[in-house]
């Protein structure tokens, strides 16, 4: 863990959620800072996406508490800071009308006074994003005509063009091909390191990155925080949170 | 259509159909995107509610139809954004109840008489210059609103929680949306009626959706579409006698179905 910074990003302490009493998450306690690369493994249904939910503030926790840049949930404001790419993103409404360029201009909206037009940062940084993210060419097509890949790219340029400092994906890979995965996660992890952007993301294919990934964070109801990935794949956690799948995980990775 | 236009009554049911088409198109674009399409229809009923008690009580018909709208609205929003319900049908009890409670209301304070009949189905030939004005400055007002935070609410409309989580005051705002468009229905229907407000403010959006083209160009088309079909409802109902608000939705509807044939895949 990279102990050259004061202040995490996401500072999470004996965090619990447990709706109508039934535990999905239990005594969570972790910290992400500046720069790191992670990912969130687990079973379905083990909380991922809850933990997640509940660090961007859509979920409210049942006790515990969660710091964002070192202030409670609710005093943070700058959000702009965080780029959010939800699950099955991609899989968008085919018939909702915007263009490529429509979608990624959403990531200026919160940077944008009422009544102003897009500035000339807002069109550059627009532009910057779509490059990124190799979508420029597309910029005048609808939304619902694009591939599963070329939508799942879109959606990221949209989170980068608020120019976040972290990005959390949330099982980006919903409905997009296996060529399209490997370019994704060589996308991701060229933002980590050329671009500084911390990553947060919840994936199943664990296997595929475990070269670019800093460390993972394993998640089922209760949170296994593994410092290096390689060890991951060999150790009892995985076996405690997949059962017998946990050897398709590792056999996963030497296929790659 | 000169001749038309040289009377009075027609040239202030022209203006105030315009004005009606502009914010009933532009407001129904966020509407039917937040796929809160029926919200307009409820609204409406709700807009009744306000003209019995105001018909009943002697108060004006058109303040309590706005009260009544925005405080229906705010229920409809609320229940939506507090409690684990759908929202279709959150709409369709506060329709169907609203439209009870106006019944109750008309039929126990012995007014159910011509007033409410053109409050249900629109008396665009008998609107004053009073209106006009009330329309021009609150559909202003609530026009303004809508363009200031176009940006915001479309993408609200394409991702709640996403616009959330970047910083967008998504409450305040679907609070907002939904008011405003209280406002105009409550405006709209005395011109075109509690009965057919809904289908100028959602079947112009949904015409222009089968064009397939981004979020301007489908307002722009939208407002097109419900300008063109006042015109010439309105007009087609001078010559041929026919009530206002029926010829300006069917007019409407035949539009949406050239839009659906034409975009055929």
């Amino acid at each position: 863990m990279p102990l050259k910074f004061k202040v995490p990003i996401f500072d999470v302490k004996n965090l619990n959620f447990a709706p109508s009493s039934q535990k999905i998450l239990t005594n969570i306690s972790l910290e992400i800072f500046n720069g790191e690369y992670i990912a969130i493994i687990g079973p379905n249904g083990g909380g991922k996406t809850t933990l997640i939910r509940m660090l961007l503030g859509l979920e409210t926790p049942t006790n515990g508490e969660i710091k964002i840049y070192g202030k409670k949930l609710k005093d943070f404001k700058e959000w702009r800071k965080i780029g959010y790419v939800p699950q099955r993103a991609s899989l968008v409404d085919e018939n909702f009308p915007a263009t490529v360029q429509d979608i990624v201009n959403m990531g200026r909206v919160s940077k944008r006074s009422i009544f102003s037009r897009a500035s000339r940062e807002d069109k550059i940084e627009v532009e910057d994003a779509m490059i990124k993210m190799d979508v420029l060419n597309l910029k005048d097509q609808m939304i619902g005509t694009l591939s599963g890949g070329q939508r799942q790219r879109v959606m990221i340029a949209r989170a980068l063009a608020s120019k976040p400092e972290i990005l959390i994906l949330d099982e980006p890979n919903t409905g997009v091909d296996m060529v399209s995965q490997k370019r994704f996660y060589a996308l991701l992890s060229k933002l980590n390191k050329e671009e500084n952007i911390t990553i947060l993301f919840i994936t199943h294919d664990v296997g595929v990155i475990v070269d670019d990934i800093g460390r993972v964070f394993t998640i089922n109801q209760r949170a296994t925080i593994c410092n290096n990935p390689k060890e991951v794949l060999g150790c009892g956690d995985m076996t405690a949170l997949y059962g017998t799948q946990a050897h398709l995980l590792h056999n996963h990775k030497h296929e790659h | 259509m000169i001749e038309m236009l040289s009377y009075d009554f027609m040239q202030r049911a022209f203006l105030a159909g315009i004005l009606i088409a502009t914010l009933a198109s532009i407001s129904g674009t966020f509407i039917v995107l937040k796929r809160y399409s029926m919200m307009s229809e409820t609204l409406a009923h709700s807009a009744l509610v306000g003209v019995a008690v105001g018909l009943v009580a002697g108060f004006n018909p058109l303040w309590m139809a706005v009260s009544v709208a925005i405080l229906s609205s705010w229920t409809i929003e609320y229940l939506r954004s507090s409690f684990s319900l759908y929202s279709d049908a959150i709409l369709a009890i506060l329709l169907s109840g609203s439209l009870a409670v106006a019944i109750i209301i008309v039929s126990l304070g012995g007014a159910f008489n011509n007033s409410l009949f053109s409050y249900l189905f629109g008396s665009i030939l008998s609107v004053s210059s009073e209106d006009i004005v009330t329309i021009m400055i609150f559909g202003t007002i609530s026009l303004l609103l809508l363009l200031a935070f176009s940006k915001e609410l479309y993408f609200i409309a394409y991702d709640e929680e996403v616009a959330k989580t970047s910083g967008v005051k998504v409450k305040f705002l679907n609070y907002l949306l939904v008011t405003v468009v209280a406002i105009i229905i409550a405006l709209s229907i005395r011109v075109v009626g509690s009965l057919l407000i809904g289908a100028l403010m959602v079947i112009p959006t949904v015409a222009a959706l089968q064009y397939k083209v981004g979020f301007f160009k489908t307002g722009l088309i939208s407002l097109v579409i419900a300008l063109f079909s006042v015109v010439a409802g309105m007009t087609v109902s001078f010559y041929f006698s026919l009530p206002s608000g029926a010829t300006i939705v069917l007019c409407v509807i035949f539009i949406f179905v050239i839009s659906l044939v034409v975009n055929k895949k």
